[in-house]
C-alpha cells in the first residue's frame, strides 16, 4: 500500500531547503500534505513499522537519514524494538 | 556502422561516499582497485558513448509517474543531485542525443516503448561508478534507467531482451561509433527493510558464477531468489541488460567482496 501524500513529503524532503525547513517547523511544512490524523501521529513518534507500511523502503530510509536517525537505531525501530 | 567494445558492471551504494572512512583498510584497497581495474578496461574499450543501466532512486521519477524504463536522450545530464555527493566533479555530464535518439527510435520500432527524458538527473546510482573508476576521459552518457525501485519492475526476462535491443541499436547506427555499456547497482543488499545490513554472499556468489558461465538457468534462478535477497538484489536487473548487450558470453569477474560497512555485496564485472 502507498500513501500518496506520506510518499510525496519523504520525496519532497529530500531537497536541502525543504529539509531545513522540516526542522526548524515541522507543523506549518506537515500542513501542506494531505496526511490522516494517524499517520500524522506517526510521524511525530518516528513510528517506523507503522510508516513502513505505507511507503516505499527506499523513501522511508531517507525520510530517517534526513531527520538525523542512525542506521542503527532506524533498524532496530524497523524491527520493531 | 556503431560498434559495441564491451560490457561492463560495478556495484553503487550511499555509503560507498559517506561511510568511506569507516570502511577497513584491506576492504578499501580491494574496492578502490576493483573500481579502477574496471576504469581501465573500460578506458582501454575507448568507448565514445557509455550506456550506464541504472535505477533512478527517487530522483527524477514519483509516484505520479514512475517509468519502467526510461532514455535520455539530452545534450546532457545534471550531476548527482544528492547532498553528500555534491564533491562529484561534473555539475553537467554530456550525454550523446543522437545515439540516444536512435536507440530510442529503435525501440519503437521493435515494440519496447520506453519512456523518454531530454534532461535527467544522474544520481549516485550512475555518478559513484563513473567517480571511483577514474576514467582519463569520460565519454559521452547516454543513461538508460530501470526502474528496480518500486513495484511493479520489469521482467528480468526483458532486461535481458533491453541488452539485445542495444547491441542492434549500437550495430546499426550508421555512424562510425564506439559505445560501451556500464550496468550499476547489486549485489545482494536491503534498504529500508527488516533485514536492511543483510548481504547474502551465498546468492551473490552464485549469480556472478551463472552470469559467468553464461548459464540458461540464469533467469529462472533470479526469479526464484530475488524476493527473499533484499531489495537492492533488484538492481540485478542492470547486469542483466550488460549481459544481453554482450551476447549472453559469460563475463570475467574483476571483484567480489561484501561489505558490511556500506551493506552491500560488491560485484565488479567485465564481459567477454
Amino acid at each position: 500500500m502507498r500513501d500518496y501524500w506520506l510518499s510525496k513529503l519523504f520525496f519532497d524532503l529530500q531537497s536541502p531547503a525543504l529539509a531545513a525547513e522540516f526542522k526548524a517547523s515541522r507543523d506549518s511544512v506537515l500542513a501542506r500534505y494531505s496526511l490522516s490524523p494517524e499517520v500524522r501521529d506517526a510521524i511525530g513518534e518516528n513510528n517506523v513499522p507503522f510508516l513502513a507500511q505505507r511507503t516505499n523502503a527506499y523513501l522511508l530510509r531517507y525520510y530517517f537519514f534526513a531527520t538525523g536517525m542512525k542506521d542503527a537505531e532506524f533498524i532496530r525501530r524497523l524491527r520493531g524494538g | 556502422m556503431g560498434k559495441f567494445v564491451g560490457s561492463f558492471a560495478a556495484s553503487h551504494g550511499p555509503l560507498l561516499v559517506r561511510e568511506w572512512e569507516a570502511v577497513p583498510a584491506d576492504q578499501k584497497d580491494r574496492l578502490t582497485k576493483a573500481f579502477q581495474t574496471l576504469g581501465r578496461k573500460l578506458g582501454a574499450a575507448q568507448p565514445d558513448v557509455l550506456v550506464v543501466v541504472s535505477p533512478d532512486h527517487w530522483s527524477n521519477f514519483f509516484l505520479d509517474n514512475y517509468p519502467a524504463v526510461c532514455i535520455g536522450v539530452g545534450d546532457s545530464s545534471e550531476g548527482p543531485p544528492e547532498p553528500w555527493m555534491q564533491a562529484f566533479p561534473q555539475r553537467e555530464i554530456p550525454g550523446h542525443p543522437e545515439f540516444a535518439l536512435h536507440l530510442l527510435n529503435q525501440s519503437m520500432k521493435d515494440g519496447f516503448e520506453p519512456s523518454v527524458s531530454h534532461r535527467l538527473k544522474l544520481d549516485h546510482g550512475v555518478c559513484i561508478p563513473l567517480w571511483r573508476m577514474q576514467l582519463d576521459e569520460m565519454p559521452a552518457i547516454v543513461p538508460m534507467l530501470v526502474n528496480s525501485i518500486e513495484p511493479p519492475m520489469p521482467s528480468l526476462a526483458r532486461c535481458l531482451q533491453w541488452g539485445t535491443l542495444i547491441r542492434n541499436s549500437i550495430e546499426t547506427y550508421p555512424e562510425p561509433l564506439r559505445v560501451a555499456v556500464l550496468a550499476t547497482g547489486g549485489l545482494s543488499h536491503s534498504i529500508g527493510e527488516k533485514t536492511m545490513g543483510a548481504i547474502h554472499e551465498d546468492f551473490d556468489r552464485e549469480t556472478i558464477r551463472l552470469f559467468a558461465s553464461s548459464d540458461k538457468s540464469l533467469v529462472h534462478f533470479l526469479e526464484k531468489e530475488l524476493p527473499s535477497r533484499g531489495n537492492g538484489s533488484e538492481e540485478v536487473r542492470n547486469w542483466l541488460v550488460a549481459h544481453g548487450a554482450a551476447g549472453g558470453r559469460g563475463f570475467e569477474l574483476v571483484d567480489y567482496l561484501p561489505v558490511p560497512t556500506v551493506i552491500v555485496g560488491c560485484g565488479f564485472a567485465s564481459w567477454r
